[in-house]
């Protein structure tokens, strides 16, 4: 497995759509949860104030509003890294990593390199678990990777403002580093078992995406009061997502502490790893008993 | 070779092999056997199963019936392909790779060293364009790419699947060296090909395919047949009522203007001599070679390749 698993890293390495995901991820994450916010606190307007309101009032105002951008600033500050970012994994995360999962897949379809791979010398389920293994490398790094930059862009906003740089306890860092690699983990086992089944790049992205992006918000935002549909709701791969991103957020020093969650970030975890688990089962099964042809 | 076993040990045995697919039939109970050191060809019409036959036996499809052995192994086993280099179809590499990260990476697969990949680049003439990426390769520069992969291993028996389909001419001719090349000394070939002039040229024995069974397996003089001798005289009926009588010739037959006769060649003069003394002016007089083109159309009752 490891021979294929060096084979799988340097495909994944040398692949530019690798490269083109990461990037789009690292920037659109950044811009979102740093630049913009950033750059909408440091210009903020000052409060309008009806005409006649008497100057302690005003003065009261512009207190408020002044403690409430301090408070949002230190959302981005680096010691609220994990809570300012986990909560992206589960909104740009599952689409990018089932792309990247069913590219990793469905191109050797596409261009019947499975073949040439295959009467090298490793074993089916030796390719399998060599290209799991180096996806979940990507994923894991990405991460990292992530939470890097993140820790950048704050430390650069806490320069700027002149403020005192304290970092996220590294407990918390890695519990937020593990979540985070999980949930991209459970999409790309979506996007690699959609592509072992269909075969094919194209169909199983869109399909994947309709599912993740569309059917997933639609079912989570259907007004049913129903207990039982409102408790199966909970099983579903995106809702755990976002509980476990989520349940990073209320820790926050500042920031909008979320509502409660209705599952435990525990339980959320163990229901994604299911997920994950199920996906890579089904998918190593198909592709040991499969023609290559 | 190891210690007891006889260059006629079969590298490559399948029995009864078989493969449908729902209620078409792709092959059916085929038997051959690849021996060790031979070039091998695999003929048959398009259609005929050669290529899932090929894909059997490298464990890429499951057979429906029956069962093989590649250098001892189960097909697909990768104690087995670790001898095993093939080319199946067509080149398929990634194309946003050069031809030498696609090596690399098979390489790394299959557990050799990346010092190979300047070897095997060098085997096939493709040291020069090695980094170029493989999408901008020629069909020729794809075919030898293959080759190259199926050589990485330094495999006792090679598989090529019509590593010379869709070329032109000149790249053809260049496939042609190059498995002359790699098929030379103690490696096992086992080509599959449409063409029959290279078959013919390059291989030891030849199996024939036809509708998804094996027609006919020996060597290429025995698929030829036995031959004739073929006479130019006149007249050509009375040429053809003598030689008939004659001992030991099996028929005559007059084919476009020229006697056909079904005996060995061997006996052209002792023919001759009797033709003359019964007054028939021969004006010509040679073994019928009947090219395995000609036998390869019999067996497979005019079907094209």
């Amino acid at each position: 497995m490891l021979a294929s698993l060096g084979a799988e890293l340097l495909k994944l390495r040398k692949r530019p759509s690798t490269w083109v995901l990461a990037c789009i991820w690292l920037t659109v994450t950044i811009l979102l949860s740093y630049a913009l916010a950033y750059a909408l606190l440091a210009n903020a307007p000052p409060p309008t104030v009806p005409q006649g309101t008497p100057k302690a009032q005003r003065e009261q105002l512009r207190e408020q509003q002044e403690a409430f951008r301090e408070e949002q600033l230190e959302a981005l500050y680096p010691e609220n890294l994990v809570s300012n970012l986990t909560p992206g994994f589960s909104n740009l995360g599952p689409p990018l990593a089932l792309i990247l999962g069913a590219l990793a897949m469905g191109s050797e379809y596409g261009w019947a390199t499975f073949k040439t791979v295959l009467t090298q010398k490793p074993g089916r389920y030796a390719v399998f678990s060599g290209k799991l293994l180096a996806l979940g490398i990507v994923l894991a790094l990405l991460v990292v990777l992530t939470f890097a930059a993140g820790a950048v862009a704050g430390y650069v906003i806490t320069a700027l403002e002149g403020a005192p740089v304290g970092w996220p306890a590294a407990g918390e860092l890695v519990r937020a580093l593990g979540a985070g690699t999980l949930i991209l983990a459970t999409w790309a086992a979506l996007g690699v078992l959609l592509a072992t089944i269909l075969r094919s790049t194209a169909l199983s992205i869109g399909l994947g995406l309709v599912y993740s992006l569309v059917l997933e918000t639609i079912i989570l935002n259907l007004p049913i009061q129903n207990k039982v549909f409102q408790n199966v709701r909970e099983f579903f791969p995106g809702q755990n997502s976002n509980f476990l991103a989520n349940s990073f957020s209320g820790q926050s020093q500042g920031g909008f502490a979320t509502p409660q969650q209705p599952v435990e970030a525990s339980q959320a975890a163990l229901v994604l790893l299911a997920y994950t688990a199920v996906c890579v089962l089904l998918a190593a099964f198909v592709f040991h008993r499969r023609d290559v042809t | 070779m190891t210690e007891g076993e006889s260059p006629l040990t079969p590298l490559v045995e399948t029995s009864g092999l078989g493969k449908r697919y729902g209620s078409i039939t792709a092959v059916r109970d085929l038997n051959i056997s690849v021996r060790r050191g031979e070039v091998y060809g695999f003929l048959g019409p398009n259609g005929a199963g050669k290529t899932t036959t090929l894909r059997m036996l490298l464990g890429l499809i499951e057979p429906s019936s029956g069962a093989a052995e590649v250098l001892g192994q189960e097909p697909g086993s990768p104690q087995g392909l670790q001898g095993v280099g093939a080319l199946v179809e067509s080149p398929a590499f990634y194309p946003y790779l050069s031809g030498r990260d696609n090596l690399r990476v098979m390489a790394r697969y299959c557990g050799v060293p990346d010092e190979r990949v300047a070897e095997v680049l060098g085997q096939v003439e493709l040291a020069g364009r090695a980094t170029d990426k493989f999408k901008k390769y020629s069909l020729g520069m794809k075919q030898r790419l293959g080759v190259a992969a199926a050589l990485l291993k330094d495999p006792e028996l090679l598989i090529l699947d019509e590593p010379t389909n869709g070329l032109d001419p000149r790249g053809m001719a260049d496939m042609r060296a190059i498995i002359r090349r790699v098929g030379h000394g103690e490696r096992t070939v086992l080509l599959s090909s449409h063409l029959l002039g290279e078959v013919e040229q390059v291989c030891d024995r030849v199996g024939v395919i036809h509708r998804g069974e094996l027609v006919i397996e020996g060597t290429v003089d025995e698929l030829r047949g036995g031959g004739g001798i073929l006479v130019k005289a006149e007249p050509l009926e009375e040429a053809q009522r003598v030689a008939a009588g004659l001992a030991g010739v099996e028929g005559a037959e007059i084919e476009d203007g020229m006697l056909v006769l079904d005996t060995d060649p061997e006996r052209a003069a002792e023919i001759n001599a009797s033709l003359v003394s019964a007054g028939v002016r021969v004006s010509e007089l040679r073994p019928l070679a009947r090219s395995l083109e000609d036998a390869f159309l019999e067996l497979t009752r005019g079907e094209t390749v």
